[in-house]
């Protein structure tokens, strides 16, 4: 009878635990919605570019993305470059060369370069913002600025997160029109005389659907980015032994993030 | 104890940074939207040209027509019209609808690989153009639909090959056929064996043969006697003292008597010529004859008719009858 009883405390226990655990989740997903849907609209709205949050902006925006452009853009060149000699070979060695343009657009400028930015941008701006903000939160330095009479969000979280989505947009922006350069050389040479029906594949391509889908992803993409990582250093209680389990968390949560982003436009796009 | 923030270095023109890759991002976005706009034909003025077929498959919103391997217009929509044909609807830019005349041929073709091709072909260019919104049938030619009937071909003709070569088929039989005769062949009487299908019989047809010669020789000694006797014939007939010579006589004698008949009926010919003229006298004294018949039967028809006038004008009389005496 002790023996059913203690069985029935322990199942009743993990059950509470498991429920703990799916509310805590669902809580935790929805402070991130919040807290993006909340930095989008500041975002958006003028009033927050006063001199001091325009200069942090600046600020941000020089970090994760001016910095970063020039070798971004090279490393993706060359990945661009191997992929289109890669494509364009195979498609002639079975005769399908005609499309192999469409192909080279289709998987480079719609799929992996917007991913290949976002990846990046999260490996060097999201890590660090994760990093940053976990230790501010836990400093105490949020509290001490809401004393001053400022408001945190506007004056240090939504500046990140604005940096770090004109960095994956611009970053994709630069490297797609890069690679759709490249995919030409690579299929046509230098010659000006396939540029009538790269032309026509670009716009095959690129239907409505296609375009919108494409900016809608880059920009989800650049806010997980800043969005993710910050939600999940401010849920952390406030002792710094949890600042590595904080970045971690956002760190995998945004992976998952990205992941199932993509997986969803391709999931929309081809099934 | 965490360490104390540093102050944020200062970044030289971070704003003036910032905005530029702001603008260079903003760049590119709208000048690639416009290319892509460009590139959709957004801003081409477009002439409408709408296909008719039997089935759709494999046609798709945003799929190229071509002509000479050119694309010249794009398909923007597909729609089922009420009489159960699929309607395809194609944006033809204006520069490239010189390309279309009123004879154009429409073709719808699948390939084993790749997309579902519509082609213009236009045979004479100078015909007239043809107008905004034509509606022309497109013929289909489909590479994937002729497998099977390919393949049902195929398997008919094997299975004929399978009928033929089987054990029991015909031609096995008669190769078996062939090869029981050339086994016959192979035997003491040759190809007599094989065509008369055992060496029995063959052997009966050499015996035959033998007798037949034999016979050949005898009847080559009849014919030399017979020979022999023709020539002594010919001397009895032809020969001096022959018949023939007996036979010219005869026919100088029957000559003559010939011309003494000649004579005789000469003579018999001028008693005829007299006989004749005994003929003519008597047909003219027939012809008397016929004139006094005439009036004899005249005499009689006035009697008669006398009679009938007395029988008449008789007036007690109730027989009317005649009654001659």
């Amino acid at each position: 009878m002790r023996q059913v009883s203690s069985l029935h405390r322990g199942f009743s226990r993990v059950l509470g635990e498991l429920g703990t655990a799916f509310l805590g989740g669902g809580a935790s997903w929805w402070r991130v919605f919040h807290f993006g849907a909340l930095a989008l609209v500041m975002a958006l709205s003028p009033a927050t570019y006063d001199r001091e949050n325009r200069a942090v902006t600046a600020n941000q925006i020089y970090f994760t993305a001016w910095q970063v452009l020039p070798w971004f853009t090279l490393l993706a060149a060359l990945l661009s470059l191997v992929l289109i000699r890669i494509v364009v070979e195979t498609t002639m060695s079975y005769g399908l060369s005609q499309y192999a343009l469409e192909m080279v657009v289709r998987v480079l400028v719609l799929e992996l370069i917007p991913l290949f930015a976002a990846l990046f941008v999260a490996l060097r701006s999201g890590a660090a913002i994760n990093t940053e903000v976990a230790l501010m939160h836990i400093r105490g330095d949020f509290d001490a600025l809401r004393r001053a009479g400022v408001d945190p969000l506007r004056r240090e979280l939504v500046p990140r997160v604005i940096g770090s989505a004109v960095s994956v947009v611009a970053l994709a922006a630069v490297s797609g029109v890069i690679a759709l350069a490249l995919a030409y050389i690579g299929v046509y040479g230098f010659s000006p005389w396939g540029f009538a029906g790269y032309t026509r594949m670009v716009g095959h391509v690129f239907d409505l659907q296609v375009t919108l889908g494409l900016a809608l992803k880059t920009l989800l993409f650049g806010l997980a980015v800043a969005v993710i990582p910050i939600t999940a250093s401010l849920e952390t209680p406030r002792e710094v032994r949890l600042a590595p389990v904080a970045v971690l968390r956002g760190m995998v949560r945004l992976f998952l993030v990205l992941v199932l982003l993509e997986g969803a436009s391709l999931a929309v796009k081809y099934i | 104890m965490l360490p104390e923030p540093q102050p944020a270095p200062v970044i030289p023109h971070a704003e003036f940074k910032a905005a530029l890759l702001l603008a260079l991002t903003l760049a590119l976005i709208s000048g690639f939207l416009a290319y892509v706009m460009y590139a959709r034909g957004v801003f081409a003025s477009t002439q409408r040209l709408v296909l008719v077929a039997d089935d759709s498959e494999g046609a798709k919103v945003g799929m190229d027509l071509t002509f000479s391997g050119f694309p010249i217009g794009r398909v923007q929509r597909i729609e089922l019209a009420a009489d159960g044909k699929a309607r395809i609807l194609i944006d033809v830019p204006r520069e490239e609808a010189r390309w279309l005349r009123t004879s154009t041929v429409f073709t719808m073709e699948r390939g084993l690989v790749g997309d579902t091709r519509i082609r213009a072909y236009t045979g004479v260019l100078d015909d007239p153009p043809l107008p905004e919104g034509a509606m022309r049938p497109v013929l289909r030619g489909d590479a994937s639909a002729e497998i099977p009937r390919l393949i049902a071909t195929m398997r008919a003709l094997l299975e004929n090959l399978e009928h033929m070569s089987g054990a029991e088929s015909s031609l096995s039989a008669s190769i078996t056929n062939v090869q029981t005769v050339t086994e016959r062949m192979k035997g003491r009487y040759g190809a007599l064996a094989g065509v008369l299908g055992s060496g029995d019989n063959a052997r009966k047809v050499i015996t035959a043969l033998d007798r037949t010669n034999a016979l050949l020789a005898s009847v080559g000694e009849v014919s030399a006697k017979l020979d022999r006797m023709i020539v002594k014939a010919d001397e009895r007939v032809f020969g001096a003292a022959g018949v023939m010579d007996e036979t010219q006589k005869t026919i100088v004698q029957l000559n003559a008597v010939l011309r003494d008949a000649r004579e005789s009926l000469k003579k018999a010919d001028a008693v005829l010529a007299e006989a004749q003229a005994v003929g003519a006298n008597t047909r003219a004294a027939t012809t008397d004859l016929a004139a006094l018949r005439a009036e004899v039967e005249a005499s009689l028809r006035k009697v008669a008719h006398l009679v009938d006038e007395i029988n008449r004008k008789w007036p007690f009389a109730r027989d009317t009858q005649l009654k001659l005496p």
